[in-house]
């Protein structure tokens, strides 16, 4: 029982990192239709330099700003570049952005090595509390992790519901051309889009390297997580990002702990059922 | 992109300027109708010199180009499925993976060499049948999305199912297949087979891209609707398409672990997935010969280049950018439209002396 209760919290810790990575994924199809293939690597390389800023500043919220400052300076110079040169096609867009991946974890190998790195959090979040109940002794960075992720979703969705920015994105999602010809400027929302989902991406990498290490391959273990959330979810759905998040987070902490074989191949068991029941996603609006 | 598609049009449309045809402009036209007949020659120099690496004794090149010619396999089959039915598939390596891990894993429960073979093929057909259904259901990027997570469900089973796979360590071949005087375990009968089968792979590609089959699933391509009001069970034909590639994927993955002699997780990775992926585009979507060359491009920085240039993933990132961006016909389209060139520069050299003799 208490394994049971330790994997359930290790598995919505995880679907807190997931749910960063993956709501920016899933916002930028959503309005873009861009599949940026290369989102893990943005992720692996936020956590990368977080982990350089930390060292330097001995400060992890210096760290974990940096990363996410950096990769959204990133995702914005990759959208007013090389995504808008590719102009509007969804398969050059992604072969360009799978190209990408080699060159960002060359580089991200080049700077920082092979070796895996740990982030550790400081003061009272890198030690472990005892839960009430229970009685199991929990580290306080992972319930650091999804508080943050939690008060994180919940301001994205204040965001996308309660502002003018948000009630934009949304339209976006829904009818592209309507709310260009309401004379909404799209490239700036574009760019805006895909830049928070860069930051999202840089700033959960830092945040997970806290508990899931920064190591190259980490970047195609993530792009994963988050491509399954998006089928399972719906492309394009942020609600549909919090749901798949969950169910991923879930199944892979269970399979960790009770399928050790197929841990990582039955994550894949609900994105083939969604498929053949529901290929739009549980929560989808994106016909495909 | 068949051959001598748009040289017809162009020839006629270049009349020149009117002026004499000077020695130096004779000159050129001979040397460009020369270069027409450069063909053949360049194809049979090639084969020479897959040849001749085949046949000499450093076992170092002669791997280099086996391993080429496995690759270009399964760049080849997914060109059939990328290319001509327009579905890019991030699983391939995945299904190379299969076709290997099923020759493996016969061999360890004590099948013979050749029955190994025959589940190793069978394991990846029977693996492509199913998985079909669940993968042509969409299209586009939904595709492409669904064929990495098979890819990874793939890998996921060779990295962590331990006493199926080994894991990590991946499992040896110690003993290649024997039939009569075809002993697999000589490495010269080996390289031979492979180039064997590398031939017999290829000429089915183009034979099927060039069948009524191969004009339909262009057809799926470009408008399905229209395919489908036409008729056609435009649905079949790219499941159709699918197992072909699958089987041929497979049919790498045999070739790869007799080559290699041993199979691990490393050969179904995401990266795996990708650099097949790269291979095609590379070379040339849709060109069946394009995908080989890519394949041989690569396999050649992978193996040989990365022990000079450190950075060749950057290299071959950023030339993967560049050929989407500004080429996306790849390798063979930028030979294609050469050729092309070529051939409207003869014509407008020849159109200059007839214009002189005409009243």
């Amino acid at each position: 029982m208490q394994q049971f209760i330790a994997q359930t919290l290790n598995g919505l810790t995880l679907a807190g990192i997931i749910f960063l990575v993956s709501s920016g994924f899933t916002l930028v199809f959503g309005v873009m239709r861009v599949t940026n293939l290369s989102h893990g690597a943005v992720y692996l390389l936020g956590g990368y330099i977080g982990y350089s800023v930390i060292t330097a500043t001995h400060n992890f919220f210096y760290g974990l700003a940096a990363g996410a400052l950096a990769m959204a300076a990133f995702g914005l110079l990759l959208e007013r570049t090389l995504i808008t040169w590719l102009g509007r096609s969804e398969m050059s867009e992604l072969l360009a952005t799978l190209g990408l991946i080699y060159v960002l974890d060359d580089v991200s190998l080049a700077i920082w090595g092979g070796s895996p790195l740990t982030i550790n959090l400081p003061g009272v979040l890198g030690r472990s509390t005892t839960l009430p109940i229970s009685g199991i002794v929990y580290p306080n960075s992972r319930i650091f992790i999804l508080g943050v992720s939690i008060v994180i979703a919940a301001g994205l969705f204040y965001m996308l519901r309660r502002t003018r920015v948000g009630a934009i994105i949304r339209a976006g999602v829904d009818d592209r051309e309507m709310v260009s010809a309401l004379g909404i400027n799209v490239r700036r929302v574009f760019a805006l889009v895909f830049t928070l989902g860069a930051g999202l991406a840089g700033f959960a990498g830092v945040l997970g390297g806290t508990v899931l290490g920064v190591y190259t391959g980490g970047d195609s273990d993530i792009l994963l997580f988050a491509l399954a959330v998006v089928i399972i979810g719906g492309l394009g759905s942020f609600e549909g990002a919090i749901v798949g998040s969950l169910i991923i987070g879930l199944i892979e902490a269970y399979g960790t702990a009770y399928f050790q074989a197929v841990a990582y191949s039955i994550l894949f068991i609900p994105v083939v059922i969604i498929l053949l029941v529901k290929p739009q996603g549980l929560l989808g609006k994106v016909s495909r | 992109m068949t051959a001598g598609e748009k040289a017809g049009p162009v020839a006629l449309s270049s009349p020149g300027p009117a002026a004499p045809p000077g020695r130096r402009a004779r000159l050129a036209l001979t040397f460009l109708r020369g270069s027409r007949r450069f063909t053949a020659p360049v194809a049979v120099v090639a084969v020479a010199v897959v040849l001749v690496l085949l046949l000499q004794g450093n076992s170092f090149a002669s791997t280099l180009v086996l391993d080429m010619l496995v690759y270009a396999i399964a760049a080849m089959s997914l060109d059939l499925l990328g290319g001509y039915a327009g579905l890019i598939s991030l699983g391939q390596a995945g299904f190379l993976g299969v076709g290997a891990y099923g020759v493996a894993i016969a061999e360890v429960h004590f099948f013979s060499p050749w029955a190994a073979v025959g589940i190793g093929l069978g394991a990846t057909l029977a693996l492509g049948l199913a998985l079909g259904i669940v993968a042509v259901r969409v299209k586009g990027v939904s595709f492409v999305i669904i064929t990495l997570a098979i890819g990874q469900i793939l890998w996921g089973l060779a990295f962590q199912w331990v006493g199926l796979s080994e894991g990590d360590n991946g499992i040896p071949l110690s003993v290649l297949p024997s039939i009569g005087p075809i002993d697999l375990n000589d490495p010269l009968t080996l390289r031979m087979t492979v180039l064997v089968v590398f031939a017999v792979v290829a000429f089915l590609l183009v034979m099927l891209v060039h069948s009524p089959f191969g004009l339909s699933l262009r057809g799926v391509r470009s408008n399905e609707t229209r395919l489908a009001a036409l008729g056609y069970r435009t649905g079949l034909h790219r499941y159709l398409a699918w197992v072909i590639s699958v089987f041929f994927a497979g049919v790498a993955g045999v070739l790869y672990i007799f080559v290699n002699q041993l199979i691990s997780p490393d050969a179904m990775s995401f990266s795996a997935d990708g650099l097949i992926v790269i291979m095609v585009v590379l070379g040339g979507l849709g060109s069946i010969w394009g995908p080989a060359l890519g394949a041989v491009v690569i396999v050649l920085f992978q193996q040989e280049l990365s022990t000079y240039l450190t950075r060749w993933q950057t290299v071959m990132g950023l030339t993967m950018i560049a050929v989407v961006l500004f080429s996306p016909g790849g390798l063979w389209g930028i030979v294609r439209a050469a050729g092309r060139r070529r051939d409207a520069l003869i014509a407008r050299l020849e159109a200059r002396p007839a214009r002189r003799d005409m009243p």
